[in-house]
């Protein structure tokens, strides 16, 4: 073993700027191999450990009303359902409430609990993360506080309809199952004196909240669908919030899910890379070293003792920058792990993982072996005799590219396509790297174009449906409230957009949004498959739900609501996350046939100009009663958006660093081993006359076809993928197909920018051949 | 009177072993002549090869000068010594130094269409050039790996000349080649020579030391003497002679 070590010893000494360079790009991968696997196998588990620790249930739901025969009837349900180990009934309220976050607004249902009340839960417990002790006041789920704009100490203004109570913030909690807007209901703890003040003044609904853990928590959706049914067939009139494990798990880890994509996708890239890289160092060092190797085997080693002593080298150097790379990856997870938090809204401590280590540490060294061992077959056939004379080639009878005699190409372009065409290795690496950097580059275009500058197009697909603001109003103001927004100058358009709630029989419940006519609507692209709803027995489908039922276009289901079944004809395809995929469009007549209608919501867009709050405030005065609800769309989005469009913006510009490293480390690696190769061919044309400039011009020219082949290719073809690949990402939030708009104009010149950074960089690093003297070819003096 | 093509003045090169300074050349004042044959002769380590690269621009020297015609080369940069080399010399090496993933043509095309700019005239001058040293035109479609050492080393000759240089250096232009091979090289060499190519060569041998007019002997990196051995006459009796005993006055 010892000699296989001082081989391996003697070889890392030789090649120090190559050891460094394949090191720095195992460390990348390592690093983020480790950071994906952590994000992907822990992060997630930590929402069962809060999940386990708050003992929350599996299934939430509050329902309107104190009603005592309601609840005796929850209860003898529950008590009788043998999948029910465990739940919990309180009072609560619960209110369409909006508070100013993160430079925009949270709007959404909020259930609302006495401090002491959701302390002491025997499910679904909330736990307090931060406390001021303040006698009276509010606590926010501690996702609000991530962005300092709300602090504990300070105050908050909450708004329920037209009514703003200020609050003093007493501190922060944390609810698995309702600690954010993306859990469809999101809580609110107030002091025994703030609750009972806003109970009071009945500005907020007095409802039952109730918490069920069940054996088989993977049958969530289910147990909560057949729930709901129950209750609904017995009280049609009973209108409830509800959520499931499935459906909060995965809505709350929609940011860790994009992230994990991105890290995991990228590591995988960057060993690509790097396997490719160690393939052709090896390659060559067996073409540099032939005569040692023929001495080696001259003097009695074995093939496989110099192959055991390649590989001991690389994985020796493997196994510290992987080391180094897992290091590092902790050092990074804490600036992760706040970007993670700030979404999720549940705390997580970073602690060292040895899963994660042990497959990185063995995922790692396993493909270096691999990528050392594949190449280093051909030490076995190498003859000592043909290796001590350096691999004579006598039979080798080159084809001769660009003959001079013949080419039109300038003589030292000439040149440099021969290095070109002779260079299959390096050509193969260059391709590789560059159809890899393309699809990066392309996904950061993507990001920047639909994202960073203009966040429409991801909202669009995302949200769905987009407008200034929404109204809801009870039907009986149906009439009066569509006359006044016809009359209204700052309404450009008012249109019906209604999301309700409707079962599948035989499934689950769905997100139903209701219009009178969808031609209306913004986002067409919401319905990207088919079209929408045009007739009352027509419905277009959540296609991710769809694809899970085996369900199509053409295909009738039933639906059902306030006890009423009816079939409908699915007529297209709809992708939104706000319910993962688990949403359907119907026309209002199409959804009366089931349902009766209390309240609307009106989508509406204002002219340009147009302040969006005091249009809203403007409406609820117009009508004493029957305005719900107002929101501001565009301010509650943006709440949300700058968290994206900041994580975006870390992810681009890590993802652009990382390539430009990448691409110079590759490309370090393939000019000094062409400079290695070709140190004599340099002497040689030194000597007859050749300058260190067009040296260097050729070398970097020979580079250029395969940069340029590659990377034309390389764009056209991540153009042409990225949206469907990006719609593979976000499939688990009910994404299917991405339309995303990849700018031409910026393609072209991130391509060009390619070539010319290749260009300048291969220059530069070609600098070396200002040092190889004609007087290398001095011999024997 | 003979015209001067090349001198030095005072030309010295030290190099640095370990912190060590070793002087290899030291205060050479030397004359080479348009259309002589000037041999380099010396022990292993007198300096030889390094004194040839120093007077063909391939090296610059620690101290003194070179000139050129009315030229001082050795203040010029590494690329306005690669540009002179291009444009005045040619070089014949020891390892004869082809470049392997070249044809034969290509070879001499590449150093040729440096300085011409005709392509045509300049094909049609290297076919020449490869005819006069007998290479045939099937081999010059060969790389360089398919010749024989001679072949090569003609090639490489041929290369040296193809931009008919002012001075051909030679460095052990034999030494890496048998008898029979070694002696065509040198019959070569000695035909251009004979046809007017200024010639300056290095070699321990002397069988290929007589083959030129001039013999410097060099000693620890100094001009110790000279011989004239006068043209080339095939008179290889009378030459071997004056130049043994020059060699044994020397010390050879």
């Amino acid at each position: 073993m010892k000699k296989h070590f001082l081989i391996a010893w003697c070889n890392l000494r030789r090649t120090k700027g190559q050891t460094v360079a394949i090191v720095l790009l195992i460390l990348a991968a390592s690093s983020m191999l480790n950071l994906w696997l952590m994000l992907s196998m822990d992060y997630k588990r930590n929402f069962d450990r809060y999940h386990d620790k708050l003992n929350a249930g599996h299934v939430t739901l509050a329902l309107n009303g104190y009603n005592a025969e309601l609840r005796d009837f929850i209860t003898e349900t529950l008590e009788k359902d043998k999948n029910v180990v465990q739940y919990c009934m309180d009072d609560a309220l619960t209110a369409n409430a909006s508070f100013e976050y993160n430079d925009g607004e949270v709007s959404t249902e909020f259930i609302i609990l006495e401090k002491q009340t959701a302390l002491n839960r025997l499910v679904e417990k909330t736990e307090i993360v931060e406390d001021t002790k303040a006698a009276s006041g509010i606590y926010l789920p501690m996702i609000y506080g991530m962005d300092n704009s709300i602090s504990a100490g300070g105050t908050v203004d909450i708004t329920i309809g037209d009514n703003v109570i200020n609050y003093n913030v007493c501190g922060f909690l944390n609810s698995v199952m309702a600690g954010s807007h993306n859990c469809s209901m999101c809580m609110l703890l107030l002091t025994k004196d703030k609750y009972r003040e806003l109970e009071e003044k009945g500005f907020a609904i007095k409802s039952t909240f109730v918490s069920v853990r069940i054996n088989d928590k993977t049958k969530s959706e289910d147990f909560e669908a057949a729930l709901k049914n129950k209750i609904s067939n017995k009280y049609p009139d009973a209108s409830s919030l509800s959520n499931s494990y499935n459906l909060v798990s995965s809505s709350r880890y929609i940011s860790q899910m994009v992230c994990a994509g991105i890290v995991s996708a990228a590591a995988f890239l960057v060993i690509l890379i790097a396997l490719v890289v160690i393939i052709s160092n090896v390659i060559n060092y067996i073409q540099e070293n032939m005569r040692q190797i023929g001495v080696f085997k001259a003097v009695g080693y074995r093939s496989r003792q110099i192959i055991l002593a390649l590989m001991l080298q690389f994985l020796s150097i493997t196994l510290i920058a992987v080391i180094t790379g897992i290091g590092l990856s902790y050092c990074l997870f804490p600036t992760i792990n706040d970007m993670m938090v700030s979404q999720t809204g549940i705390p997580y401590t970073i602690k060292f993982l040895p899963v994660p280590y042990v497959i990185t540490v063995l995922f790692i060294c396993g493909a270096v072996a691999f990528a050392v061992w594949l190449p280093s077959r051909r030490i076995r056939k190498i003859e000592p005799i043909i290796a001590l004379r350096q691999g004579i080639q006598t039979h080798n009878f080159k084809h001769n590219h660009i003959p001079l005699e013949k080419s039109h190409v300038p003589l030292n372009l000439a040149l440099a396509l021969k290095t070109t065409f002779s260079g299959k290795k390096q050509n193969i690496t260059i391709c590789i790297t560059m159809l890899v950097l393309s699809l990066v580059l392309v996904f950061s275009e993507l990001m920047v174009e639909n994202i960073i500058a203009d966040i429409q197009p991801f909202i669009r697909l995302i949200v769905g449906e987009m407008a200034d603001s929404c109204i809801n109003i009870n039907t009986d103001i149906e009439e009066e409230f569509l006359q006044k927004m016809d009359k209204n100058r700052d309404v450009s358009k008012c249109y019906l957009y209604h999301t309700i709630e409707v079962r599948h029989v035989g499934g689950i419940a769905l997100s139903a949004t209701l219009s009178d006519d969808f031609s209306n609507v913004n986002n067409k692209s919401v319905c990207f498959e088919g079209r929408f709803p045009k007739y009352d027995n027509e419905m277009a489908i959540g296609a991710r739900y769809a694809k899970d039922k085996g369900l199509e276009i053409g295909d009738e289901i039933t639906l059902t609501a306030d006890g009423h079944e009816a079939k409908y004809i699915i007529s297209g395809m709809t992708q939104v996350s706000n319910y993962l995929g688990k949403d359907c469009l119907l026309t209002r007549s199409g959804y009366e046939r089931i349902g009766k209608l209390n309240d609307l919501s009106y989508y509406i867009n204002t002219k340009t100009g147009t302040d969006i709050d005091k249009f809203n405030i403007a409406i609820s005065r117009q009508f004493e009663n029957g305005i719900n609800m107002t929101v501001n769309i565009v301010s509650a989005v943006n709440g949300t958006a700058a968290v994206y469009v900041t994580l975006m913006k870390i992810i681009v510009i890590a993802v652009l660093v990382l390539s430009a490293v990448i691409i110079t480390l590759v490309l370090y690696l393939l000019v000094r081993t062409l400079i290695n190769n070709k140190k004599q061919d340099y002497g040689i044309l030194k000597a007859t006359g050749f300058t260190t400039r067009q040296l260097i011009f050729q070398t970097a020219a020979s580079f250029m076809p395969s940069v340029i082949f590659s990377t034309a290719v390389g764009l056209v073809a991540s153009s042409l993928v990225i949206n469907p690949l990006t719609a593979v990402f976000l499939r688990g939030i009910g994404i299917v197909k991405c339309t995303f708009v990849i700018p031409v104009g910026l393609t072209v010149a991130a391509g060009v920018g390619i070539v010319l950074s290749a260009f300048g960089i291969v220059c530069l690093l070609s600098l070396k051949i200002r040092k190889i003297a004609p007087r290398v070819l001095l011999m024997g003096e | 009177m003979k015209e001067i093509l090349l001198k030095t003045e005072s030309l010295s090169k030290s190099f640095s072993n370990n912190g060590t300074l070793q002087h290899v050349l030291k205060n050479i004042d030397l004359k080479l002549y348009k259309g002589d044959f000037t041999v380099i002769m010396g022990a292993s380590g007198a300096g030889k090869s390094t004194l040839l690269y120093a007077l063909s621009g391939m090296d610059t020297p620690s101290l003194g000068k070179v000139t050129f015609g009315n030229k001082v080369i050795s203040d010029l940069s590494p690329d306005g010594l690669a540009v002179f080399r291009r444009k005045h010399c040619g070089f014949v090496f020891q390892q004869i130094y082809l470049i392997d993933g070249m044809s034969i043509m290509d070879n001499i095309l590449s150093t040729g269409l440096l300085v011409n700019k005709d392509k045509k005239a300049l094909v049609q001058y290297a076919r020449e050039l490869l005819k006069a040293v007998d290479i045939s035109e099937e081999a010059q479609k060969k790389f360089p790996a398919q010749l024989s050492g001679g072949e090569a080393q003609r090639v490489g000759i041929v290369r040296a000349l193809i931009n008919s240089p002012e001075i051909l250096f030679a460095d052990e232009p034999t030494g890496a080649l048998n008898s029979k091979t070694g002696l065509d090289v040198l019959d070569t060499l000695t035909k251009f020579n004979e046809q007017g190519q200024s010639v300056v060569m290095v070699t321990h041998d002397m069988r290929s030391a007589r083959r030129g007019n001039r013999i410097l002997y060099l000693k620890d990196g100094m001009v110790l003497g000279e011989c004239d051995l006068g043209r080339y006459r095939h008179k290889d009796t009378e030459r071997h002679n004056k130049l043994s005993a020059f060699l044994t006055e020397m010390g050879w």
